[in-house]
């Protein structure tokens, strides 16, 4: 073997040690917890949570990780079952090399693993529990998917501002989340001098909307705001437009983005107004990253669910970045994130811990979202 | 104005409600059991007219044919299975094996199609105004198939040769066995015929409401079986009866209490009016023996 040829291989590994097995090999991972529904009802959810993860991990771990420290992050599945994410919750909160946990997916799995994480001293980092109570309720809890105090104000603003409608009339969905969705949309609304002519509710099983909605159109409103989940408002859309209703607006939060909607809607879904927290075609270079690198990486659009959970692994490397891997440290340095740009929004904590979301106006033009250019 | 669009949204609703129960009338009548898997006929029938819609693109009648050929060949295999094994082992056996075969077809049905809700094409969305308040053209073509389909099931049965060997079964099956009426065969085309009924609602609920999912049958099978009980069990103009009384008070009560109430008040009346006429509106007074 000549001098040239020992040399070659020398400096080639070199190389290869510093750029590309430089954060595997040289130096300890950080661990991060991964609490989430990978089977079970909320797989769907919970899978798109690990696809953005992964794309954003490999894009952090590319750049060289936490100062040379590349990130791990041990997924255990719950199906967002309380029982068994308070028992990851232990099992996290137990193991030394874990420095945070981000997860669970439903408000009740995440309030039920509270308390362990709380009196653990553990950051626990829900990106989409909802529930106004849960982030409020220990030190260590964190929401960044926004709660209805917010996004109430924000479709009231939509409506009685942005559209003018003064002559409301809501029909909601009978849970807690939609007693808690509309009561906030009322109260804003009626502080903006709109009048809710009508409070109507439904149940989750109900199919047959045509009497309540033949009660509705009596009262004549201007626009009907409906707390509900697209399947039932796209049959809304369709009974509605059965009976012939069609001098009134429709609107409703952003539980209603999705492209289900207007799969099963069609044409009825039409002009109908919402909101999202994420929305692909946004033009933000952000946004534009993550769209096209998990397009290329899993051949399908990411979802709000998919984008929240990036953003939410790049909330905490970046703080990790900042604090090291104390875990008390981390707390102190989450809490403190102010406008950080996510592709959800810019996220700043409020005292509460949960976030303030930015909303895009949203309108559904030939089966379409798209958005809404606000004056 | 408002109580008539009530009125028309509650009598489409009520048709639908009398085809299922004039199928538990007709099963109990010329059998004297009941079935718990007409809900899952009803939904098997919802899904072919399904299929035909949204997969196939057939027209609307051929949907609908096409639902209640399904439903047809269901309750033949139902009959088959669960009724005619058992017909000496008394009235329990059928009743705890319809449950079974109830809970079988859904989930077959959840692990077939997802348990997701499917999307069904409207049809006929526009609507007409008599005297003065809009009716939408499906709720008078579902009336009017309602109708159409009652109407044929009469001439069935009062007019033709296996009509007669029904009625003579539901009066005595043993009699009409001594004058060579053939039970078996009544009894199958009885069930056939009752399924069909149900499979022709399960089409039109599907274009109704847009709505078919897997576990559809419970509450349809649910206020079916009340508007039989509510008609008085072997009467099929009491059936019908009580179908349109069910979805009538359901929507009047949507419109002046709420819609939380719908079943609450719905379940009340019937249990009021069982309480005066234990019989059902148009059942015949039972002796005690």
């Amino acid at each position: 073997m000549g001098k040239e040829k020992i040399a070659g291989i020398v400096v080639l590994s070199f190389l290869f040690l510093l750029f590309g097995g430089a954060p595997v090999c040289s130096k300890e991972p950080i661990h991060i917890g991964v609490s989430g529904p990978l089977t079970g009802t909320y797989a769907e959810y919970g899978q798109n949570w690990k696809k953005a993860m992964d794309l954003g991990l490999e894009w952090i771990n590319a750049a060289g990780g936490v100062k040379g420290r590349p990130i791990e992050l041990i997924y255990t599945d719950t199906k967002s079952d309380p029982k068994e994410s308070a028992a990851v919750a232990h099992k996290y909160t137990t193991d030394k090399r874990i420095v945070s946990t981000i997860g669970d997916f439903t408000s009740t799995a995440c309030m039920a693993a509270q308390p362990i994480y709380d009196r653990a001293g553990m950051v626990q980092l829900s990106p989409t529990a909802s529930h106004p109570k849960f982030a409020p309720g220990s030190i260590w809890s964190f929401g960044i998917i926004g709660t209805q105090a917010g996004e109430g104000p924000f479709m009231a603003r939509y409506a009685v501002k942005q559209l003018g409608k003064k002559r409301i009339a809501v029909l909601y969905i009978n849970n807690d989340w939609g007693i808690v969705t509309k009561d906030f949309f009322i109260k804003a609304a009626k502080e903006m001098g709109a009048e809710i002519l009508a409070v109507e509710a439904f149940f989750e099983a109900d199919k047959d909307f045509t009497g309540v909605l033949t009660k509705l159109r009596g009262v004549k409103p201007e626009l009907l705001y409906i707390p509900a989940m697209y399947n039932e408002m796209s049959l809304i859309a369709k009974q509605k437009e059965k009976l012939g209703w069609m001098d009134v607006l429709v609107m409703g939060p952003g539980s209603l983005y999705s492209p289900k909607l207007l799969e099963i809607g069609g044409a009825s879904v039409n002009g109908l107004y919402t909101s999202a927290v994420f929305f692909p075609k946004d033009p933000r270079p952000e946004v534009q990253k993550f769209v096209k690198g998990f397009e290329d990486k899993y051949k399908a659009s990411p979802n709000m669910f998919a984008a929240i959970a990036y953003d939410g692994i790049n909330i905490m490397t970046e703080v990790l970045r900042k604090a090291g891997t104390d875990r008390k440290a981390i707390r102190d340095e989450l809490a403190k994130t102010k406008d950080f740009p996510g592709v959800t929004g810019k996220i700043t904590f409020t005292e509460q811990r949960d976030v303030l979301k930015d909303y895009r106006h949203l309108v559904i033009k030939n089966q379409e979202f798209t958005l809404f250019e606000t004056k | 104005m408002l109580i008539l669009g009530q009125l028309i949204n509650g009598l489409t609703q009520g048709s639908i409600y009398a085809l299922i129960a004039i199928g538990f009338v007709i099963i109990f009548g010329t059998m004297n059991l009941v079935t718990f898997a007409h809900g899952e006929v009803y939904m098997i029938g919802a899904f072919m007219g399904y299929f035909a819609l949204s997969v196939l693109h057939l027209p609307w009648y051929v949907a609908l044919m096409m639902g209640m050929g399904a439903a047809w060949v269901l309750g033949f295999f139902i009959e088959k299975v669960a009724f005619r094994p058992l017909r000496a082992a008394g009235h329990m056996p059928p009743l705890l094996i319809t449950i079974g075969l109830s809970i079988i077809l859904k989930d077959l049905a959840m692990l077939l199609f997802g348990a997701e809700n499917r999307p069904v094409p409207s049809i006929y969305g526009e609507t007409i105004e008599i005297a003065g308040f809009q009716v939408s053209l499906l709720q008078l073509l579902i009336l009017g198939i309602a109708g159409l389909l009652i109407i044929v099931l009469r001439i069935l049965i009062q007019g033709t040769k296996i009509g007669r060997a029904m009625r003579a079964t539901a009066q005595d099956h043993e009699a009409a066995y001594a004058m060579g009426v053939n039970v078996n065969r009544v009894f199958s085309v009885s069930f056939c015929l009752a399924s069909c009924l149900g499979g022709a609602a399960g089409v039109m609920v599907g274009i109704y409401y847009n709505a078919v999912y897997p576990v559809m049958g419970d509450t349809a099978g649910l206020k079916g079986f009340a508007a039989c009980i509510f008609g008085g069990l072997t009467s099929i103009p009491g059936a019908i009866l009580g179908g349109l009384i069910i979805g009538v008070v359901e929507n009047l009560t949507v419109q002046f209490i709420a819609s939380g109430y719908r079943d609450i008040v719905a379940f009340l009346v019937l249990v009021i009016v069982l309480v005066f006429r234990p019989q059902g509106i148009l059942g015949k007074k039972i002796r005690a023996v």
